[in-house]
C-alpha cells in the first residue's frame, strides 16, 4: 500500500535533516497527522522499522499527534472540530465550508545526538 | 538536540508535482487528474471526451496502471497520442512516475488528460502536476461511496456520475448519491454520464471546452 512510500519518503526527510544538522542518532521523530488524511500511523510505523534500516534513523522512535478536523463556516463564521468529515455547517446549514486544519502530514521535529 | 524541521513528509512529491506543473505551464496544457474504483468507467468516460473533442483539440492521455497497456491502446484506436506508465508496485500515481511522461511529450497539447489507477483512496493524497482531480463514480458501486471513501471526493472539483444506463436495475438513488457528494465538498461539479449510450456528455464538453477556453 502507500504507507510503504511515504514511510520511505519520511526516512528519506528525517535522515536528510539529521545529516544537515550534524545529528548522528536520530531518537525520536515527531509528526503532525491531521485526521481527514489517507495515512494511518499505525501502517507507517509498521513500514518505519523495516525502512529505516541502518541509517541515522536506525534507533528513533515515531511520535504521532493526531491533529482534528477544524471547520470555519464563510457564512456565518462559525468554527468547530468535527469528527466526520461532513461540510455541511451545524449552525446555519450552509455549505461554504472552509477546513482550516485536519491535512495536515508533516515533521514538526527530529531529536537525537 | 532537538531540532525544528515542519516540512511536509511529502515534501519531495510536491515539489516534483511544482515542477511538473511548471512544464505542463509552458504550453498552457490543462491537467485532469482522474480518479475512480477498478470498472468505474474512466477510459470510457476519455473515449467518450477525446471523441468529442479530438477535432478541435490537441489531446494527450496519459495511462497509469500496475501492468500492461490494455486502456492505451484502446485510446490509441482514436488516433490521439497515449503515454503509458506503469506503476509495478503502487497503487497510485505520483508526480515522480507521472514526471517519467515528460521526455515523451513533443507537442503542445490543450488538453492532457491522466488516467490514475484505478483506486479510490490513494490517489488522492499524491499530487502529479494537475490543474485538478475528477472523480468518476459509478451507479453500480453504490449511492454510499463518497461517505466510505470522503477525502477523493472533498478534493476532486468534478464528480462524474457513471452508468446512469443501469440506474433502473440498481438501488443506486441518484439524489442520495449528489447529497453525499455535496457533503464532502459543496463546490463540486457534478455530471450524470452513460459512457455506454453517451447520455451527458454535451453538458460535461461544454464545461470542459469552457475550461480550455480560460486556459488560452
Amino acid at each position: 500500500m502507500h504507507e510503504y512510500s511515504v514511510t520511505k519518503s519520511l526516512v528519506d526527510l528525517c535522515n536528510q535533516e539529521a545529516e544537515k544538522n550534524k545529528i548522528k542518532r536520530v531518537r525520536l521523530i515527531k509528526i503532525k497527522l491531521g485526521k481527514f488524511t489517507g495515512f494511518s500511523s499505525e501502517s507507517i510505523n509498521f513500514y518505519f522499522d523495516y525502512l529505516k534500516g541502518n541509517t541515522r534513523c536506525k534507533n528513533a522512535k515515531l511520535e504521532f499527534f493526531e491533529i482534528p478536523i477544524k471547520i470555519r463556516c464563510k457564512d456565518c463564521g462559525y468554527e468547530d472540530t468535527i469528527e466526520e468529515p461532513i461540510f455541511i455547517c451545524p449552525k446555519c446549514s450552509k455549505m461554504d465550508i472552509e477546513v482550516i486544519t485536519g491535512r495536515e502530514f508533516y515533521v514538526e521535529s527530529i531529536e537525537g545526538e | 538536540m532537538k531540532i525544528s524541521v515542519l516540512k511536509p513528509v511529502l515534501v519531495s512529491n510536491q515539489e516534483r508535482a511544482k515542477e511538473n506543473r511548471i512544464f505542463f505551464d509552458k504550453t498552457n496544457s490543462l491537467v485532469l487528474n482522474i480518479i475512480g474504483s477498478p470498472g468505474s468507467g474512466k477510459t470510457s468516460v476519455i473515449e467518450q471526451i477525446v471523441k468529442r473533442l479530438k477535432s478541435k483539440y490537441k489531446i494527450l492521455v496519459i495511462e497509469g496502471d500496475i501492468k500492461g497497456s490494455i486502456d492505451s491502446k484502446k485510446l490509441s484506436k482514436l488516433k490521439i497520442d497515449t503515454i503509458q506508465i506503469n506503476t509495478v508496485t503502487e497503487c497510485h500515481l505520483d508526480a515522480f512516475m507521472t514526471a517519467q511522461a515528460l521526455p515523451q511529450i513533443k507537442k503542445p497539447y490543450n488538453l492532457i488528460l491522466v488516467e490514475n489507477v484505478g483506486n479510490l483512496v490513494c490517489p488522492a493524497e499524491f499530487e502529479i502536476g494537475e490543474d485538478y482531480k475528477i472523480a468518476i463514480l459509478s451507479t453500480p458501486e453504490g449511492d454510499d461511496k463518497p461517505l466510505k471513501y470522503p477525502l477523493v471526493f472533498h478534493l476532486a472539483k468534478v464528480v462524474i456520475i457513471n452508468k446512469v444506463d443501469l440506474s433502473p436495475y440498481l438501488d443506486f438513488n441518484i439524489k442520495k448519491a449528489r447529497k453525499n457528494i455535496v457533503s464532502k465538498n459543496p463546490k463540486s461539479v457534478i455530471f450524470e454520464v452513460s459512457a455506454k449510450t453517451g447520455k451527458g456528455f454535451d453538458k460535461l464538453i461544454n464545461f470542459l471546452e469552457k475550461e480550455l477556453v480560460n486556459k488560452r
